[in-house]
């Protein structure tokens, strides 16, 4: 029976839906973290009478044919890239961007990842770091003897030096856009690669054609909606139990038949 | 004697279609864009002998037999999602999407950039514009999609949707991954309007599919259990009359 394995495709792809919804849940307050979305399409049809073939000498036409289904796949799992809610933080080093664009971070293979995370520290030489120590590309040090590093709408790093009446220019922070934020690969750590799909980075300084500003003490929350993410995991939970109702009618009429004859 | 047995087994067998029919409706209950199905059926009347000299007419028996699964093409729900890539159609119009297969069409209106900077669907096909393929330029921001089908970015307009209709959507094939194909040539649809940052979710209406289930299950069941009482009544018949004869 075609319904078993049909309603089973349905079982699976709502269980990866759950697992998407979970995982945007799960990711509630992660910084910069941006919301997976399971996108679905129907699989291949079977014509068992094709619409638009002729049924007499006349002319006339099947108006409607017969086409079953045999169910569902995922088609993707696309992040919606849209801008978190702000947050402030009072940290000096919590850099969070408005509008497009991505922090670039020199992984320790050479690679470069991209963030939105901008939740950034200074190590022990007094670059500038991700939480887990990668340093900002590109890289930015700032002196030990330095007070009140202020970090610009347009990605300017300055700090006052004791002793230098004008403060001093430490470097500056740069974005990079890509023209399909959506291809990019998940690293998980907050961090995004490059691929294909997402076409090259295109570098540039924030506030400038194209890029977000920059916002000092500030972190980007998560874009998930809470309502949003309960309110699919019902419908996911929903449909899951009706695929599952499929399948025990399926099993009935099996065993009806099974039944019918006894011998 | 055995006709009985044959009408119920076209039953079971349209049932059984039925239930294939609804479990597609169901595993697609998600479905961005998708259209539920509907099984219909229609008497078959079986032929009678063209002799009528017997004493006893010939009987007319009717069966059932598959008349097509045709589409419900109501509007599925929108759903608002923000996304200035997404577009849901207000009418009775489809998208135009190129695939490798030819032009093919949709009401999936989740599309995405490629990159090459060019709107497509979550499958990579070409979103169709009225002129061709639709292509962002890598400088240019804040892409939205206008309610005519216009897709507009910081340097304006791109390009346009385009957006079509068919005088007899019924006779659209379901070729997978949300696409239809169509045999009729598409007319340009004007008229058309989208509602951006919305998705048009599955038409299935879940307890419309809930009731059908029980009604195919109870069905099916009903006639297994009158085969099983032809069954007994035949295995009887035969018993009694071996038994008369000994």
């Amino acid at each position: 029976m075609r319904a078993l394995h049909t309603a089973a495709t349905g079982m699976m792809a709502q269980e990866l839906n759950v697992q998407v919804i979970s995982n945007n849940i799960a990711n509630l307050r992660t910084t910069g973290f941006k919301r997976q979305q399971a996108h679905f399409q129907d699989l291949l049809y079977e014509n068992f009478r094709r619409a638009g073939s002729t049924t007499s000498d006349q002319g006339t036409q099947v108006p409607a044919g017969i086409e079953v289904g045999s169910g569902v796949k995922t088609s993707g799992t696309a992040r919606v890239m849209i801008q978190g809610n702000l947050t402030s933080t009072e940290k000096e080093y919590d850099v969070a961007i408005r509008g497009d664009g991505f922090f670039r971070i020199r992984m320790p293979d050479g690679r470069t990842a991209y963030t939105r995370d901008g939740s950034f520290d200074l190590d022990s030489q007094g670059q500038l770091v991700t939480r887990d120590g990668y340093l900002v590309d590109p890289g930015i040090t700032v002196p030990q003897n330095a007070k009140g590093v202020s970090v610009a709408a347009n990605g300017t790093v300055q700090a006052t030096i004791p002793g230098q009446t004008q403060p001093q220019v430490l470097g500056q922070i740069q974005l990079a856009r890509f023209i399909n934020k959506s291809g990019l690969e998940s690293m998980g750590d907050n961090l995004f690669a490059e691929t294909s799909a997402s076409g090259p980075a295109i570098d540039g300084n924030p506030g400038s054609e194209g890029f977000g500003n920059l916002q000092q003490n500030y972190l980007e929350e998560a874009n998930v909606n809470a309502v949003t993410e309960i309110s699919s995991l019902i419908s996911a939970q929903r449909a899951y139990e009706m695929n599952a109702r499929i399948i025990t009618a399926a099993d009935q009429m099996l065993s009806a038949t099974t039944q019918m004859f006894r011998g | 004697m055995e006709n009985a047995l044959l009408i119920g087994l076209s039953r079971q067998t349209a049932l059984g279609r039925e239930l294939d029919v609804i479990a597609n409706n169901v595993a697609n209950v998600n479905t961005n864009g998708f259209k539920a199905r509907e099984a219909r059926f229609r008497e078959y009347l079986m032929p009678t002998a063209r002799a009528d000299a017997f004493p006893q007419a010939d009987q007319q028996l009717s069966y059932v037999i598959d008349a097509g699964t045709p589409l419900d093409l109501s509007a599925g729900s929108i759903e608002m999602t923000n996304n200035p890539l997404n577009a849901a159609i207000r009418g009775d119009a489809f998208f135009a999407v190129q695939t490798p297969a030819g032009e093919r069409y949709t009401r999936n209106g989740a599309f995405e950039i490629d990159g090459q900077g060019r709107l497509v669907t979550s499958d990579g096909h070409l979103v169709l514009g009225q002129s061709g393929p639709i292509t962002i330029g890598t400088q240019e921001m804040n892409v939205s999609i206008a309610p005519d089908g216009a897709v507009l970015t910081s340097q304006g307009e791109r390009g346009r949707i385009r957006l079509v209709r068919f005088n007899a959507p019924q006779a659209l094939n379901n070729v997978g991954a949300n696409l239809f194909a169509s045999t009729e040539a598409a007319q340009a649809a004007p008229e058309a309007r989208v509602q951006p940052g919305a998705i048009e979710r599955s038409n299935v209406k879940p307890v419309l599919e809930m009731s059908r289930l029980m009604d195919v299950s109870r069905s099916y069941q009903s006639i297994a259990s009158m085969i099983s009482k032809m069954d007994e009544l035949r295995r009887s018949a035969i018993q009694r009359l071996a038994d008369a004869n000994a």
